[in-house]
């Protein structure tokens, strides 16, 4: 049931009705009800799976907490973490091994498997008190709007907001929908218009000339941004609908001027959680190593949160060519510091933002394709060649596409440059009516009319 | 015994150093937040010449709960004391 499919539609509209007519007490139950729904809609064993492991969250969160006393919380807390991570590996890797596909990957397990861990460890770090209430646990785990891809939430800044659910505000209402058709623009607009041709390519890479493989190369981060900021905007408006406010998951990443930066920027919820629960205690851990030991916590930390992402070498590579160049710019920060405060300080930005973007874009042709040996062939064969048509260029694109895609990317960066200087859908409110209406149905066509519907599915569903 | 205004005094060089900054001033209320190079990469080397400086060691849940330079000063106080 993809956000954007009729059954969705329903079940977020009876959801809602029956959300606003429940009293403070009911207003939970319709939203695990309506979860359960969501989840064992793909599939009964989905929700089985998902709620066995907020069980296990559930009880084990009190029992680190009552064996404190008696010197066993490390224990206690070691084993579940271990059952976690074991059995989130072994969904993950099982289908690999037994050769045969009759394993399903349940989805959404890598995200609230991580709730569940980082939920654990704050218990366990003395930060947090165990949740009493198991609906509340339950609602933390499994709230529908964030169970696919995320955000991956905190339990500190989640768990009091389901506490307290509040009827919902118009202006809280009318915000969510806003930044759901945002959403919708991202990945009807351009996601979903530029990715056939960009799977195409990368599909069918033996083929595809050199320049053609370069256009894939640089269009697809446009394309997985798009996809899966989509998807967020969606989830964080659909959820401020309810009256929860879910975590960021991006903030313009491809201003980042440092891959440092850009993974403060880009699936914010993940790269946050590794930094926390990961990298920090690895690198306390090593601390007595000096310089060695940052760089080998940085370094395992992305090749895991490049693991996470999938079975298989691609991701490891993906992971381990972001953590290498954090360290390259870990090691040279004094360089750059100095050419920042000289003259060639615009010149050096503009650099920055560029050679950024092309680290990522390369790294994710390995995050895309089947092997590592398909990656590296993909790399070698791009091309820089001139004399090329446009034809060759487009990858297949009509001018159609490519003006729409085009238009659409550049009003989404636009949007997001004014939204980091003003808050734009809370000023849409202030806008006289008929202006306001205006633009309204304006977006609403250019997605009717420009956006492209049948391909239900985000990128991030596989993770 | 050292008391607060001398560690922040020192804490103030070991910030300097480790983030090349000469204008850098802490105060109890200074958190990373408000520090231009602070993050993440960089806490790790300060908590570890801090250590040095102080001939101490802090743990990883000390750590964790640091909030600001003001819990910094405070911890650092505390085991002073307690050595």
């Amino acid at each position: 049931m993809s956000f954007i499919s009729f059954e969705f539609i329903i079940l977020f509209v009876c959801c809602f009705l029956l959300y606003c007519l429940a009293g403070n007490k009911g207003r939970k139950y319709i939203l695990l009800a309506a979860s359960s729904v969501f989840i064992g809609y793909y599939h009964p064993m989905f929700l089985v799976t998902a709620l066995l492991i907020s069980l296990l969250s559930y009880y084990a969160g009190q029992c680190i907490e009552k064996v404190r006393l008696s010197g066993h919380a490390r224990t206690a807390y070691a084993v579940t973490v271990l059952l976690l991570v074991g059995g989130w590996i072994l969904f993950r890797y099982a289908d690999k091994l037994s050769g045969n596909g009759s394993w399903l990957f349940p989805l959404g397990i890598s995200f609230y498997t991580f709730q569940a861990i980082s939920y654990l460890t704050e218990i366990y770090w003395e930060e947090e008190k165990p949740e009493k209430n198991l609906t509340d646990f339950l609602l933390y785990m499994l709230f529908f709007m964030k169970f696919l891809a995320g955000p991956i939430e905190r339990s500190a800044g989640f768990l009091p907001q389901i506490r307290n659910l509040q009827k919902p505000s118009y202006p809280m209402m009318v915000y969510g929908l806003r930044l759901i058709v945002v959403g919708l623009m991202k990945k009807l607009v351009i996601a979903d218009q530029l990715s056939p041709y960009i799977n195409g390519i990368f599909d069918s890479s033996h083929t595809a000339s050199g320049i053609q493989l370069l256009m894939a190369c640089l269009l697809y981060p446009v394309e997985l941004y798009a996809d899966f900021s989509g998807y967020t905007d969606m989830a964080i408006g659909g959820a401020m609908m309810f009256g929860i406010a879910l975590s960021p998951n991006f903030n313009r990443p491809f201003v980042a001027q440092s891959t440092t930066d850009f993974w403060r920027r880009w699936h914010m919820s993940l790269s946050f959680w590794v930094r926390d629960y990961l990298y920090m205690p690895l690198a306390s851990a090593t601390r007595r190593w000096g310089q060695w030991g940052i760089t080998c916590s940085l370094l395992v930390t992305f090749v895991a949160l490049g693991a996470w992402h999938g079975a298989g070498w691609t991701f490891v590579v993906y992971g381990l060519i972001q953590g290498i160049v954090i360290v390259y710019e870990l090691k040279t920060q004094t360089w750059s510091n100095a050419v920042r405060k000289s003259r060639w300080n615009r010149l050096y930005s503009a650099f920055s933002v560029i050679r950024t973007y092309l680290v990522f874009a390369l790294s994710l042709v390995f995050f895309r394709s089947a092997s590592v040996s398909e990656a590296c062939s993909f790399i070698s064969r791009m091309s820089f060649q001139h004399n090329v048509s446009w034809k060759e260029m487009n990858i297949g694109m009509s001018d159609h596409i490519c003006i729409v895609t085009g238009a659409g990317l550049a009003l989404i960066f636009l949007y997001e440059y004014f939204m980091a200087r003003t808050d734009l859908l809370e000023r849409l409110s202030r806008v006289p009516l008929p202006l306001r209406w205006a633009i309204y149905y304006l977006v609403i066509f250019a997605i009717l009319a420009y956006g492209k519907f049948g391909m239900e599915e985000f990128i991030y569903l596989q993770f | 015994m050292m008391n607060t205004s001398e560690i922040l005094e020192q804490l103030n060089c070991i910030f300097r150093k480790v983030l090349k900054n000469d204008s850098l001033v802490l105060t109890e209320t200074t958190t990373a937040a408000d520090v231009d190079g602070w993050d993440s990469l960089t806490n790790m080397q300060l908590i570890t010449e801090i250590e040095k400086r102080f001939v101490l060691r802090f743990t990883f849940r000390e750590i964790v709960k640091l909030k600001n330079v003001g819990d910094l000063c405070s911890v650092i106080l505390s085991k002073l004391k307690q050595a």
